[in-house]
């Protein structure tokens, strides 16, 4: 009794109700699911079949999940919304260095790029679905600059293009926010810094790599780790705009495809399991490489 | 310092996103064996205490057997109710989930749901229905079921029919209810019956007989050549109406294709749920243009002959019935269901027409008369919600002119009440599995994933693909799926003949 008040009783027991709820909401939302959802990946089972008809299969379905032809041809997609996150990545890191040293109209430009990214995603595919659509705004704009309808590919339909017009929106949306978070790191660097750097002779690119990029390589990790990770798991684009036809089913949409129409549960599990698990590896490596990359910063 | 913070919390934010974001999928996954799990435990409790309550119902008859009220009288079945006489001053609040939601609109142009139950309550003025409608229905009815916690009518989503009991009241004995309902059958599983039809519909082409009659098109195509010939001299009389438009990107348009392979290609009653389970190699040339073969090639061929929408991948789906509508559109492949919205979509309703699907069987054409959604009543609800969604049910049936304006075929067995005109067409319905065999089809559909009847959107959208780019012959496309077929027969232990 003693020790619950004294000041690191108190202490303890502040921490400990602090942290009940949000771990409990935590283990009963996430952790808890998520280990039906593993032992579902053992199972032949549809989601109505009831608990005792279920068909313990052992491994069957991860081998399934390596050896079907289209698991992994999905993953290939993956690399395109890669390609994007990176160029997204650089246009963001760009934009931000430029509009943290004071742009007339700065806030809003950061307002206006910033705001695809509050758009629902359901919204912005039916944006995008008309806007691709041959002869409708974006052959229209094109067309003002002279270019004539017949030079340009069908965005949607041509399976050479479709994939880049899918990451172009995913790129449109969430380009503005990852500059914010820049922006929001730029500005911590210290100014007096960029002073001695311009009185040592140092032109803005020099300033760049060596002050700005050091100074923000945690927050830049991060966003590179978010964005590979998030385009393994591309999910919406493709599903809305196009529904995963036409040669742009992402693996999360071939998952979903194969638990929800064909109800092979199980395997849709073990998919998504071994999703979990690349992506593991992926961070891991990102991680070995930028603490490879910045090994000289940390100094 | 500063920094620090600022890292350490977007870090924070960032990982309490990931979280959440990782836990997505999983939840999804994960909730629904637990809600089952409940569902079925409420069921055993519900199953306990009718069986307890039994019995002291029947003491209580016994001892005042003039005395009953509408709490102990027990329910009265469908085939026993009689509209407007029956439990007139029952007290009920039920609720009724539906796939309509255009029909929750004033500007509808038919009769809108706020009419029907307007009229529903002058003879029933104590019983209050709520109508909640979802246009994502085929999939949250489902998510509704699994939660246990469900509207007292439903309109019944594709499950297995071994589970109907476990989520839905029997309306009575499949011989019962035949005399009471076309189409019982169903949604019956053991001699009892848990679906009656909200509405029947005809599968054929909804078309616009000005575009086809000033491009020289007097007769209907009986035959596929007939057809492709008839959507060829559309495209030769103007190149800007879309001879058949496909709604390849709305998806569920795509899979109705398959509506079409078993009655309207075959003649055959027995072929969706008895003969193609049965067959080897269902999807073969059989040379004779008819079968399911002969429906794909249609679609096929029609693609590769630029005969439909330049770019399919953008196709609108509310944007095609004013099209049709105003003669941009030569024909569409829907189901008689679409007709009434075609009309009402623009000023030209009288242009628009109705044709069976171009196949020819022995000389003569059929075209499948099937149930739409059925409605089902939720088998927890306490017994006055039961007895009054029953009522509710049979006076949409007989009563509220539903099927009618919705432009069905007949419900209420002995009706012959329908706008739908098909000249010598055989209507057939398809006759349900062989017993023991309810859930083959759906067996080997998972196991082929072809999705046959089931939501195979993609499977007949590979088909547009192929065709446009021209990177896959018709033929190699149907072995690929015989092969499949063929696979999925042998995992499910079928010997195909």
């Amino acid at each position: 009794m003693k020790w619950l008040k004294s000041r690191k009783g108190q202490q303890a027991v502040i921490i400990f109700s602090f942290v009940t709820v949000p771990l409990l909401l935590l283990l009963i939302f996430t952790y808890l699911p998520f280990a039906q959802m593993v032992q579902f990946s053992f199972y032949k089972m549809k989601y109505l079949t009831p608990p005792d008809k279920r068909v313990f299969v052992g491994l069957k379905n991860y081998i399934d999940v390596f050896t079907r032809d289209d698991c992994f041809k999905a993953l290939k997609l993956s690399v395109y919304y890669c390609i994007g996150a990176l160029f997204q990545l650089a246009l963001a890191l760009f934009l931000a260095t430029i509009l943290s040293f004071g742009v007339k109209g700065g806030n809003i430009l950061k307002g206006m790029m910033f705001f695809p990214y509050l758009i629902s995603g359901i919204a912005i595919g039916f944006i995008f679905k008309f806007f691709y659509t041959r002869g409708f705004v974006l052959d229209s704009i094109l067309g003002l600059f002279g270019v004539s309808q017949e030079a340009l590919p069908y965005w949607l339909k041509d399976q050479a293009v479709n994939n880049w017009s899918l990451v172009a929106t995913s790129v449109w949306r969430y380009f503005g926010q990852n500059m914010v978070l820049f922006i929001g790191a730029i500005m911590s660097v210290d100014a007096e810094l960029y002073e001695a750097a311009a009185l040592d002779g140092a032109n803005r690119f020099q300033q760049f790599f060596h002050i700005i990029l050091p100074s923000i390589k945690t927050i830049v990790t991060l966003n590179v780790i978010l964005s590979i990770t998030g385009s393994l798991s591309a999910f919406e684009p493709p599903y809305v705009i196009t529904s995963g036809a036409n040669g742009t089913g992402t693996y999360f949409v071939i998952m979903n495809e194969i638990a929800h129409v064909t109800q092979k549960v199980g395997l849709a599990s073990a998919m998504a399991v071994v999703l979990l698990i690349i992506i593991f590896i992926c961070t891991i490596l990102q991680k070995l490489f930028f603490k490879y990359a910045f090994r000289e910063a940390d100094t | 310092m500063k920094l620090r913070r600022v890292l350490s919390a977007t870090l924070m934010m960032a990982l309490a996103t990931g979280t959440v974001a990782c836990g997505n999928g999983a939840t999804a996954a994960g909730t629904d064996t637990t809600e089952v799990e409940e569902a079925v435990v409420t069921e055993d409790v519900a199953t306990d205490t009718e069986a307890s309550e039994e019995p002291v119902q029947d003491s209580e008859e016994a001892v005042t057997e003039e005395e009953t009220s509408s709490e102990t009288e027990g329910i009265k079945s469908y085939a026993d109710l009689t509209l407007g006489e029956d439990f007139t001053d029952l007290t009920a609040e039920i609720s009724f989930f539906s796939n309509r939601t255009d029909l929750d609109s004033e500007d509808y142009g038919g009769t809108n749901w706020r009419q029907y139950m307007e009229a529903f309550n002058e003879l029933y003025p104590n019983i209050k229905v709520d109508v909640i409608t979802d246009t994502n229905y085929a999939e949250d009815a489902k998510t509704h079921l699994q939660s246990g916690d469900y509207e007292t009518v439903l309109l019944i989503p594709s499950i297995d029919k071994a589970d109907l009991s476990s989520y839905f009241e029997s309306y009575g004995s499949l011989d019962e209810m035949s005399t009471q309902i076309n189409y019982a059958d169903h949604w019956e599983y053991q001699g009892e019956v848990y679906g009656v039809p909200s509405t029947a519909t005809a599968q054929g082409i909804v078309y616009n007989k000005r575009v086809f009659e000033e491009a020289g098109v007097t007769e209907l195509p009986k035959t596929p050549e007939e057809f492709i010939d008839a959507l060829q001299k559309i495209k030769d009389y103007n190149n800007d109406i879309i001879p058949l438009y496909t709604n390849y990107a709305a998806g569920w348009t795509m899979g109705s294709w398959d509506d079409y392979t078993g009655i309207s290609a075959t003649g055959d009653a027995d072929y969706t749920n008895r003969t193609l389970l049965h067959e080897k190699d269902p999807f073969r040339d059989y040379g004779d243009s008819t079968h399911p073969y002969a429906v794909y090639k249609i679609l096929y061929d029609a693609v590769a002959k630029g005969l439909t929408e330049d770019d399919y991948s953008t196709t609108d789906w509310e944007g095609c019935k004013g099209m049709i509508n105003r003669g941009e559109i030569g024909c569409m492949v829907l189901g008689s269901w679409a007709y009434p919205q075609m009309e009402a979509a623009g000023e030209n309703a009288e242009d628009i027409g109705y044709m069976p699907f171009p196949v020819t069987v022995d000389g003569k054409q059929y075209a499948l008369a099937g149930p739409d959604y059925c409605y089902g009543i939720n088998v927890n609800a306490p017994e006055n919600e039961k007895q009054a969604a029953l009522i509710f049910v049979k006076w949409m049936t007989e009563l509220s002119g539903f099927v009618y304006n919705e432009d069905g075929l007949p419900i209420k067995a002995g009706s012959t009440e329908t706008k739908l005109s098909f000249d010598n067409v055989t209507f057939l319905q398809e006759a349900p599995a062989a017993t023991g065999e309810e859930d083959l089809l759906n067996e080997l559909n998972a196991e082929s994933e072809l999705n046959y009847r089931a939501g195979g959107d993609r499977r007949i959208q590979l088909i547009i693909e192929h065709a446009s780019m021209g990177d896959m012959e018709f033929d190699d496309i149907m072995n690929e799926w015989n092969e499949k077929w063929t696979a999925a027969q042998e995992a499910c232990g079928v010997a195909a003949e």
